[in-house]
């Protein structure tokens, strides 16, 4: 018993530390207004979403986007899911703002007033590292691209949590690259980030996934969500 | 005049960061955003005097625009807006405030929208924000493409557009379509008036119906887009030579623009092309006839998070039946330039850069920037240029 505690602490020391090192490795997570219906999104709406292409999502929730002033979260954000640098996208939406087609997204300081503002405003979606703290918000699990249109998602399971990560407060998100099978089947899931400790629940639980049918194989990333302060 | 610079720099960077606080309020529980741009500039040519100022000898700092818009989101799919702008260049805008587009647009989906009102024109990489210099590394585009002077030919009309985004999967990249239609003038105060004005004739008007579309692939090489624009237009010329009104109606007048672009982290290269034709006469007598051509390559990269450095080659000719027999510097115009952006903050932008050109154009016909009026000594074949202008936005 007092072998199995000592093994526990261990554990829990070094999933909190990989817990930071994931944050440290600006991994992002995607929050939602809890009024948003949807609990995914695909990356392909999320940069409509920003880019003020849709202000609503595939099933009807409408969103709008809140940016972060800066910081890694804001950098590996722009990059990994819109493809632009900081720069270019300040330039992208001046153009929109001073030729008449769209408007300056709200933009806050830090990752604690974006969860404030998701929290109060009806709609919002922003995104913040890893592992900030989003009480009070939903967070998103992201889907691949193209793939959602034609390898729709049918039925899921949420993965479960494991109870002493969660007790700890050990959190994250865990990035997965998923082939799914023509008859709709997740035939493998594999880590590609996030925190490595919740990786085995959250292939444990896509595994169980099915997609529609498709003519072929098809692969996609997912980010799967764990928060600890719901 | 230096003096005017160096203030219109410091105020600048002083107002900037303070407006930016203040440019949202509610107006029947809708957000309003208000936003608001402004540059001066100033110009010092070696030779020749350029774009209507007086710059050679000391230089010229009748280079300033501003501009300031309000828009609101109404509902989901519905927006409204409108801007004005107002520029004092040379003999050009002469401080008259301008509607620069006031617009509705409802977009039914991400692939198909509709705009009406007054709209500033989609062609080519820059026709709708050429005046938004702030978007720009460049202190003054490139005017073999962008001719400053004789902006309000492409513009802004007044009538509707229909647009969207088609995503042709990851494999093709997305299209992107413009189409649109309505009525351009141009300002009493443009280059083409001008020109007309200087000539001892009294410009009336210059405009008439505008058309056309454009289209443009973000392909699947990422940052790499391509496109192509044209332009229909069905325009008069009215001005009175003495007591006659003379009124000279196209017969043909259109625009083609191709035009390429390539990002790759902080480097962004630009690529256009763009052959203007249009036939002007009165009673089935051609009085005027341009075959306009230009094009240029341009490259900029940030070197540091505040500084841009860029550069251009841009090069335009007429296409006139004995280009040979014209003397030297007339017809054509090739433009190398080298720039330097500063950005002290996100809202605050200084540039300065160095224009070396060769040739002059058709200034009595299709002047792009050289006008005998304010170059009464004749026009030198070369000219070089140093501009450096200030300007914040917010």
């Amino acid at each position: 018993m007092k072998n199995t505690r000592k093994h526990l602490k261990q554990l829990i020391a070094v999933a909190g530390l990989l817990t930071s090192l994931s944050a440290f490795a600006a991994d992002v997570k995607i929050i939602a207004n809890p009024d948003v219906k949807a609990d995914f999104i695909s990356a392909r709406e999320i940069k409509s979403v920003f880019l003020e292409e849709k202000n609503s999502l595939d099933d009807g929730s409408h969103v709008e986007p809140v940016l972060s002033k800066g910081g890694p979260a804001h950098a590996a954000f722009v990059k990994e899911y819109l493809g632009k640098t900081d720069a270019n996208l300040q330039i992208y939406y001046r153009t929109l703002v001073f030729t008449g087609k769209g408007s300056m997204p709200k933009a806050e300081a830090s990752d604690a007033d974006i969860v404030a503002y998701v929290a109060r405003t009806r709609g919002a979606i922003g995104y913040v590292s890893s592992g900030v703290s989003t009480g009070g918000v939903k967070t998103l699990a992201v889907t691949g691209t193209e793939e959602l249109g034609s390898r729709k998602l049918i039925t899921h399971v949420d993965p479960v949590y494991p109870p002493e990560l969660y007790k700890n407060h050990i959190g994250g998100i865990v990035r997965l690259k998923v082939t799914i099978a023509p008859n709709g089947s997740v035939e493998s899931a594999e880590l590609v980030g996030g925190n490595p400790v919740l990786a085995e629940c959250a292939i444990a639980a896509v595994k169980t996934w099915v997609y529609a049918t498709g003519s072929s194989k098809t692969k996609t990333e997912l980010t799967i969500p764990f928060d600890a302060n719901r | 005049m230096y003096r005017r610079v160096l203030g219109l720099v410091f105020v600048s960077l002083c107002l900037s960061q303070g407006l930016m606080q203040a440019q949202d309020f509610k107006l029947f529980d809708r957000e309003v955003q208000i936003h608001g741009f402004a540059s001066q500039g100033f110009v010092h040519t070696s030779d020749n005097n350029w774009l209507t100022m007086n710059t050679s000898g000391v230089g010229s700092g009748e280079f300033t625009d501003f501009g300031a818009n309000a828009s609101t989101q109404i509902t989901d799919k519905l927006r409204i807006g409108a801007q004005f702008y107002d520029r004092n260049l040379g003999g050009l805008g002469r401080w008259h405030p301008t509607l620069d587009w006031a617009l509705a647009t409802y977009k039914f989906t991400p692939w198909f929208g509709i705009r009406g009102g007054k709209v500033k024109t989609v062609m080519g990489l820059y026709n709708d924000t050429q005046d938004l210099d702030f978007l720009h590394p460049f202190a003054l585009l490139p005017q073999s493409v962008y001719p400053t002077d004789l902006r309000d030919v492409t513009l802004a009309h007044e009538g509707g557009d229909i647009f969207g985004n088609i995503p042709v999967g990851k494999r093709f990249g997305t299209l992107s379509y413009t189409a649109y239609a309505g009525h351009r003038s141009d300002s009493p105060y443009s280059g083409f008036a001008y020109l007309v004005n200087s000539d001892g004739a009294k410009f009336n008007s210059f405009g008439g119906l505008q058309y056309g579309g454009d289209l443009r692939w973000a392909t699947p090489l990422k940052g790499l887009l391509v496109g192509v624009s044209r332009m229909n237009e069905d325009v008069t010329l009215d001005f009175l030579s003495g007591p006659n009104d003379i009124r000279l109606n196209s017969t043909s007048d259109w625009t083609n623009q191709y035009y390429g672009q390539y990002s790759w982290k902080k480097l962004v290269v630009d690529a256009e092309y763009r052959r203007y034709w249009t036939n002007l006469g009165t009673q089935g007598v051609s009085m005027i006839q341009e075959d306009v051509r230009g094009w240029y390559v341009a490259g900029s990269y940030q070197v540091a998070k505040r500084v841009q450095v860029g550069s251009y080659f841009s090069h335009y000719w007429l296409n006139y039946p004995v280009s040979s027999l014209l003397p030297s510097g007339t017809g054509h115009d090739y433009d190398k330039v080298v720039t330097v952006r500063f950005d002290p903050n996100r809202f605050t932008n200084i540039k300065v850069e160095g224009h070396f050109m060769d040739g002059y154009g058709l200034p009595n016909q299709y002047p792009n920037g050289f006008y005998n009026a304010n170059n009464p000594q004749g026009l030198k074949p070369n000219t070089n240029a140093l501009v450096v202008k200030a300007g914040f936005n917010f």
